[in-house]
């Protein structure tokens, strides 16, 4: 930590070496932040700037690629295949988002009751986030087949259906399929944080508003969506960031079919980097990736609440 | 000679006194008895011990017979393979992975033109090649192109078989249909498959990223129309009139098919067909022993046929090549080379072939007559299919580009994309054309 | 001020098992005060319509998957793929057939092991790591601790679908190729930042008073750190060990690239290789995998939702 300040600070007289670096916040704070930073900088920072350097040479698998500049971005521009990753991706993120947040939001409002065996009620509702995603989206991918789907079965027997659903043959049929395993798999996350933050709203507002005689609704607008705001903002922060560079789901259930109706840009790069042996435009792929998720992290630092934790300040 | 050898070539059954001679000579580095079965032209180095990386099995015996080779390999020479599966998708990232580290396995039984993705990273294999086709050669024409690196006569991998990927189709269904003859042209094939789907029997192939039935299928109608995504000389033509025809062609065809096989990768069509979803799709052979095993009225019901004869009036038949590469990291090639010039002895490939009931077809000419395709009748169609296989990049280079083209699916994603109307003909061959220039720039 | 007592830590100087006791019998009886603060106007009916009706189709659609995947795993082959003799909700003559090739036939304990070996050490040495981290910011509060404060959060920014083709040439370089290493010393680039921000909010909810006398006493930073505060935020670390274990358990791209023997792999990824065969899906093992797979998290969960609920409260909270 090359901010750390040496001997900046007036010190308490004569102090050896040792016992400065005993004391000395700054200095212990560099200590303290050792062994987080080695992480971070040997298996993050390093990567992506070789990441960020990858993505203008022309390496293929196999060979050491030569500086192109911005030839792979010059040639995405112009690729529809890229646009529509692009496409799919802003949309796989919105929609599932924003459910995410209606229905965690609301199943959080709903736990908040009391309710017979809850602890367990709670337990049951992670189960989803539990599961390792690529297993469930198997079971996903089982459930949308096209010929044996339960789903499809269900219907056809309560006769609303004649034929079997294509869920994953059709281009828009495949990008809600994957949405809705994608919202089934994130609400539980969504929904059990915003529960611990309901459990910090004060009962003694909800109190003086029902003696005031409010509304349910205007206690929900003005008690308890203001008292979450902080915790939605972080939980939709993670849940957006999660969802922009999923992965696994989308290759498990559709390998980005069909036709890369669902291709995401991360699954977009994994194509063109690993199978198609094109590194260099792989690595691009992934680079047009980080100003959507500066975006994203700008508006929920910014746009929701500006919280000092974000920072670290002291605020207490 | 090891501990390790020494105790192998006792359990071997090797006699006392003849164990006794070659541990006593052994250290003047004479073939030892272990080694004597070990008849080969590549020597295993000392202590050597290998990894070798496949596709996980489609069919179980075959798997079976291979390892029974793997271990006999280590009785007779003393080498250890540790195979590892994985499926049919993955070999590839794990290989080109594995080249771009320099670490992983030593050998990659792949597909395609896999080993032209990296033909830096491999061994070169010419004198196997050289010395199998001596002994039970000569080579069929394809394993030559997608043995040699692009542009030269240097070999970087070995294709040691084929899988031939044909029409499955069951006979009651075309019965129902009332089509009284298996079709034998693209038109008859697009009647029949009209019949059929009135039928309820539809035909269903894949137009999903299915390596191996996607790209089979797609292949012969791009080809059967006289279509082609490269030229002899590598020079893009995808953008042609024949092309537009095939595509247009296979849109009517989709519309005949079974719902969802936009979707569908290479399992869907097994269970499909097994379960009476689909009376017709394209396979290897890996329903029918599946199905002998499993339900043997379906194994009675069912056959094999060739592909039909589009207007290009020739066969245009695109099976998988499973080519054997020996990675230049590893530090025993020779005894990569020796396990390939072991499998091809005949007491194993012969027997392998039998255990693959026609799964595999050999590339060499002496095991075409493996009785394997004559025993059973519904079987011989694939007899021929490396003989008759097209190669990856039809008449232009099997190369580096010809593998990415396919690793992208460009023309599968061609016929997808105007099939389902994703995009209209003209804008899904003009997209093609496009990615096409861009890999072979 | 009890009710901002929901997730404070326990009383200081008593923080000891019956103090931890004390603080969750708060917890429930505050969650039990907001409720009634909710709810006593709603009669039953009204309950039922705008409470568990809609709790019940959530949860519903919520575990249906799991049922679906645990009647696969239990169905023979047949009925798999025939859905009109038998119904397809229900299983005539169930098989443990999937379940005992799973445990008996494959290494699919070995694999468990792995899993839960890489993600333990990784999810401690994160922990660990974490600790400092949070601690240093939160209240050594050094020069520049608010920007690499920012510069943890901003950690979240850069997805393993990014960095996994970079990063599989930089494991190789530092020889963790195909060893559990490579894996034990990559996954707390995910943890690392949420278990960090995750317990400054923790850190922060600890009265800084304490501190202040134990420093005046002469208690040195470490001791303050291992005495007072580690004690004092048990919740929090366990909220942060289990979220990164989770995370651990679930990783993906990472163990599918940067291990390749059969023998080195994850659960997730070594049931997919196992259990896909050429062009056939063992649908039966595979669902048994998943779920059996799913265990160890559950039964870790089962006992800690309740510390994790109240640690992203503290974490909000400030």
């Amino acid at each position: 930590m090359a901010d750390a300040a040496i001997g900046t600070r007036a010190v308490p007289a004569e102090p050896t070496a040792w016992s400065r670096l005993k004391t000395n916040r700054h200095w212990l704070g560099a200590w303290f932040m050792m062994p987080a930073a080695a992480f971070l900088i040997l298996f993050l920072a390093y990567p992506l700037g070789l990441g960020i350097w990858l993505s203008m040479t022309d390496a293929r698998i196999g060979r050491d690629g030569i500086f192109v500049g911005l030839e792979n971005f010059i040639w995405l521009a112009d690729d529809p295949i890229f646009w529509l990753s692009v496409f799919n991706t802003l949309l796989y993120t919105g929609v599932a988002s924003v459910f995410k947040f209606a229905i965690g939001l609301y199943l959080a409002l709903l736990l908040n009751h009391h309710l017979p065996f809850k602890a367990f009620l709670r337990a049951m509702v992670l189960l989803p986030f539990i599961v390792p995603t690529v297993l469930s989206a198997i079971a996903f991918w089982w459930m949308y087949d096209p010929q044996f789907s339960i789903i499809s079965w269900s219907l056809k027997e309560l006769g609303w259906i004649d034929t079997n659903i294509n869920f994953l043959g059709d281009p828009w049929n495949a990008r809600w399929s994957v949405i809705f395993a994608n919202i089934w798999r994130g609400v539980p996350f969504v929904a059990i944080t915003l529960l611990a933050g309901l459990q910090t709203v004060p009962p003694s507002l909800y109190e003086a508003a029902t003696i005031d005689g409010a509304s349910r609704w205007q206690m929900f607008r003005y008690i308890t969506y203001p008292m979450l705001t902080p915790i939605i903002a972080v939980v939709m922060t993670f849940s957006v960031l999660f969802t922009f560079t999923d992965f696994q789901l989308i290759w498990a259930i559709t390998r980005g079919g069909p036709v890369n109706a669902t291709h995401l840009m991360a699954t977009l790069s994994y194509q063109r980097a690993i199978l198609g042996g094109y590194l260099g435009e792989g690595a691009a792929i992934s680079t047009a990736m980080i100003p959507f998720l500066l975006a994203a992290i700008m508006f929920s630092w910014f746009g929701l609440q500006r919280r000092k934790w974000q920072q670290g300040e002291a605020d207490d | 000679m090891s501990i390790a050898e020494k105790t192998k070539a006792m359990r071997s059954g090797v006699a006392i006194a003849g164990l006794l001679v070659a541990v006593s000579i052994a250290g003047g580095g004479v073939t030892t008895a272990a080694q004597a079965a070990c008849d080969l032209q590549f020597k295993p180095e000392e202590g050597a011990e290998l990894t070798m990386l496949r596709w996980k099995r489609f069919i179980q015996s075959e798997e079976d017979a291979f390892m029974k080779i793997v271990e006999n390999f280590k009785n007779d020479c003393g080498v250890t393979i540790n195979v590892q599966n994985e499926s049919l998708d993955d070999v590839q990232p794990k290989a080109s992975v594995a080249a771009n580290v320099d670490q992983g396995p030593d050998m990659v039984w792949g597909l395609y033109s896999l080993p032209h993705l990296f033909p830096n990273k491999l061994v070169d294999v010419t004198d196997v090649a050289d010395l199998l086709a001596e002994k039970y050669g000569p080579w069929v024409p394809s394993a030559v192109k997608y043995g040699k690196k692009a542009g030269t006569d240097e070999w970087i991998d070995i294709p040691i078989a084929y899988n031939g990927n044909y029409i499955n189709y069951r006979k009651s269904a075309l019965e129902k249909a009332g089509v009284d003859k298996v079709p034998a042209t693209t038109d008859e094939f697009l009647e029949a498959a009209r019949k059929m789907k009135e039928a309820g029997m539809p035909v269903g192939m894949a137009l999903g990223h299915a390596t191996g039935d996607g790209n089979a299928w797609v292949h012969w109608a791009l080809w059967a129309h006289g279509g082609s995504l490269v030229d002899e000389n590598d020079q893009v033509i995808i953008n042609s009139p024949e092309t537009k025809q095939a595509v247009e062609y296979v849109k009517e065809l989709y519309g005949y098919m079974a719902p969802g096989v936009a979707a569908w990768n290479d399992s869907n069509n097994n269970k499909a067909f097994m379960s009476g979803e689909v009376g017709m799709t394209n396979n290897g052979a890996s329903i029918y022993p599946a199905a002998k095993k499993d339900s043997p009225e379906i194994a009675e019901d069912m056959d094999h046929a060739a592909w039909p004869i589009g207007p290009v009036g020739k066969p245009t038949e695109f099976h998988i090549a499973y080519p054997m590469m020996i990675f230049t990291y590893s530090k025993y090639p020779n005894a990569a080379k020796g396990f390939i010039e072991y499998l091809f002895q005949p007491e194993q490939y012969d027997m392998w072939l039998q255990a693959a009931v026609a799964y595999l077809t050999p590339p060499l000419e002496k095991y075409e007559s493996n009785s394997v395709f004559t025993d059973d009748p519904k079987l011989s169609v694939f007899a021929d299919a490396a003989r008759n296989t097209l190669t990856a990049g039809y008449e232009g280079s099997v190369g580096e580009k010809a593998a990415s083209a396919l690793a992208e699916f460009i023309v599968l994603d061609m016929f997808a994309n105007a099939a389902t109307g994703n995009m209209s003909v003209d804008d899904a061959i003009a997209q093609a054309e496009r990615q096409a220039k861009r890999v072979y720039r | 001020m009890t009710e901002t007592a929901v997730s404070k830590p326990a009383a200081p100087e008593d923080p000891g098992a019956y103090g931890r006791w004390r603080e969750r019998r708060r917890v429930r009886k505050a969650e039990e005060r907001s409720q009634s603060g909710m709810d006593y106007l709603m009669s039953t009916p009204r309950r039922v319509i705008t409470v568990y009706i809609p709790l019940a189709i959530i949860v519903f659609v919520l575990l249906f998957p799991f049922y679906w995947m645990f009647i696969t795993s239990i169905k023979p082959n047949e009925q798999l793929v025939d859905l009109d003799t038998v119904n397809p909700y229900w299983v005539v003559a169930p098989t443990l057939e999937h379940i005992f090739k799973l445990l008996f036939e494959t290494p699919y304990l070995h694999w468990m092991w792995n899993t839960m070996m890489i993600a333990l050490v990784a999810t401690f040495l994160s922990i660990v790591a974490s600790v400092l981290a949070a601690y240093a910011i939160v209240r050594l509060r050094y020069r520049g601790a608010q920007w690499i404060g920012g510069a943890i959060f901003l950690a979240y920014l850069v997805p393993p679908s990014i960095l996994f083709i970079p990063l599989s040439l930089i494991v190789v370089k530092y020889g963790l190729w195909d060893t559990p290493w490579a894996l034990i010393l990559t996954y707390p680039t995910i943890l690392i930042p949420f278990s960090t921000w995750l317990l400054m909010g923790y850190f922060k909810s600890i009265p800084f008073e304490l501190e202040e006398c134990a420093l005046i006493d002469g208690a040195s930073r470490w001791q303050i750190l291992t005495k007072i505060v580690l004690p004092l935020a048990v919740p929090g670390l366990i909220s942060a060990g289990i979220f990164a274990f989770t995370l651990c358990w679930n990783e993906f791209i990472y163990a599918l690239t940067f291990v390749s023997s059969p023998e080195k792999k994850t659960v997730p990824v070594a049931i997919i290789s196992e259990f896909v065969d050429g062009d056939i899906y063992r649908w039966g093992s595979l669902m048994a995998g998943a779920l059996l797979g799913s265990v160890p998290v559950a039964i870790v969960y089962m006992f800690f939702v309740n510390y994790y609920v109240s640690a992203m409260t503290g974490a909000v909270k400030e």
